[in-house]
């Protein structure tokens, strides 16, 4: 021990390392968001191909491993299609946590009373109409907790990117602990950095749950 | 995509699938006894046993799987030469080290959710601590355990694949050293794809018999 001042003088490395995660964890969060939202309302429609294709989607993906999927994105498409590692591990990211998402949402949507759903066909709206003005704010409120945890997992699935290649915060770590001959510090070092932001996106709960809280 | 190929590559991918069960076995094993240990220190009556409980629980589950793995793997070894361990039991021991944080939610939640009525009446009827968890409390709280319990196990065998990056010769690495080979990803891709849904559906069907088996017969 008493080794620590290499993490002071590897900063710039970290820093950088770690907004390739930040990014990454964005972006596959927004693509997993989208695409879990658009199948859960598949999941929920009236057109039985579509809910059978979304059902499908979620078996397939939560069926096998976020790294095998990572794979398909980057050897196969990635290769195919010319993507660079970070455009493969957004959408290999993306399209694996979107299959639990799509869970988190229909579980919230299904959580909105019955009552709500008549009232609205009642009222004469639509349903595209109901469901963006009636439905879906309400279950934002149930799914909050499972929505960050579940997030906190993608963050720390991000660093399986390492292994297609990208130097995000994991990978960037190994190849150092390599270079200075000292795992235990770096090692460390990137441990208490993914600590901060799973501690600090745990805690954001509380402030998701009052921004949507019932305003009477 | 060639369907033949694929017939081809299976074989040689199942190669790898001892290895997979292997890890998978040992780390729900070892991270079931772990879970057990830490529900228990969770809710004891001494406080650094709490402390320590609750503070592992946040430190691995605050942290990425495939940083444990370097740090056992890395890191460890600098610290003594003891834990200077093969791929594949650096593999069990970040699995278990792992699974063992979140068996122990699984189990501390089936534990509280038992009727504390219940250990009135048993103290009522003369019955010791130990008596009364493993005769009244145990039985009931498996019931409710299964489910979390076994998804945590479904995820475990899904991440023995990140053994591949310590060079574990289980499924995942065989794949990619097919891929390499043939120049060629989809075939190999989703040989593997099919084999991982074959076992995870498996484990599905393998939770419903078993809340079948401790459903309540009244």
């Amino acid at each position: 021990m008493g080794e620590f001042d290499i993490v002071w003088r590897s900063r710039a490395i970290f820093w950088n390392a770690s907004w390739v995660t930040i990014q990454v964890f964005i972006l596959s969060l927004i693509l997993a968001t989208a695409v879990g939202l658009g199948l859960a309302l598949m999941r929920m429609s009236g057109f039985r191909i579509l809910r059978w294709l979304s059902a499908t989607f979620v078996w397939v993906f939560r069926g096998m491993p976020a790294l095998v999927i990572l794979f398909f994105s980057f050897f196969w498409l990635g290769n195919n299609l010319g993507w660079s590692p970070f455009q493969s591990a957004i959408i290999g990211l993306g399209a694996s946590s979107a299959a639990y998402k799509a869970e988190i949402i229909r579980a919230g949507l299904l959580a909105v009373d019955r009552g709500q759903y008549e009232a609205s066909e009642a009222l004469g709206f639509t349903k595209a109409h109901y469901m963006r003005r009636i439905i879906i704010p309400q279950g934002i409120r149930v799914m909050i907790p499972n929505y960050i945890s579940n997030s906190t997992l993608l963050l720390k699935s991000t660093s399986l990117a390492a292994v297609i290649g990208l130097t995000e915060l994991t990978g960037r770590s190994r190849q150092l602990a390599n270079s200075t001959f000292q795992p235990i510090e770096i090692l460390t070092a990137a441990g208490v950095i993914y600590l901060v932001a799973t501690s600090f996106l745990t805690l954001s709960q509380g402030y998701f749950e009052r921004h949507f809280e019932l305003k009477r | 995509m060639d369907l033949g190929f694929i017939a081809d590559i299976v074989p040689e991918i199942l190669e790898g699938l001892p290895t997979t069960i292997g890890l998978f076995l040992w780390s729900m094993l070892l991270s079931t006894v772990g879970g057990l240990l830490l529900a228990l220190a969770r809710m004891s009556a001494v406080g650094a046993l709490r402390w320590f409980a609750v503070a592992y629980g946040w430190l691995i589950r605050g942290i990425p799987l495939l940083l444990i793995m370097f740090y056992v793997f890395f890191a460890l070894p600098e610290f003594s030469r003891t834990f200077l361990l093969s791929p594949f039991w650096t593999a069990v021991a970040a699995l278990s080290l792992w699974t063992a944080a979140y068996q122990a939610e699984a189990i501390r939640s089936g534990i509280l959710a038992v009727d504390n009525g219940q250990y009135e009446a048993a103290e009522a009827l003369g019955m010791t601590r130990a008596h009364y968890m493993r005769r009244i409390v145990l039985p009931q709280s498996v019931r409710i355990i299964v489910p979390p319990f076994m998804g945590n196990a479904i995820n475990t065998l899904k991440q023995t694949s990140l053994a591949t990056v310590i060079t574990v010769p289980e499924m995942a690495l065989i794949t990619t050293r097919i891929i390499s080979r043939e120049f060629n990803a989809l075939e190999p891709l989703l040989a593997l794809a099919i084999i991982y849904l074959a076992l995870t559906t498996l484990l599905v069907f393998g939770q419903a018999g078993l809340e079948r088996a401790f459903r309540l017969k009244v």
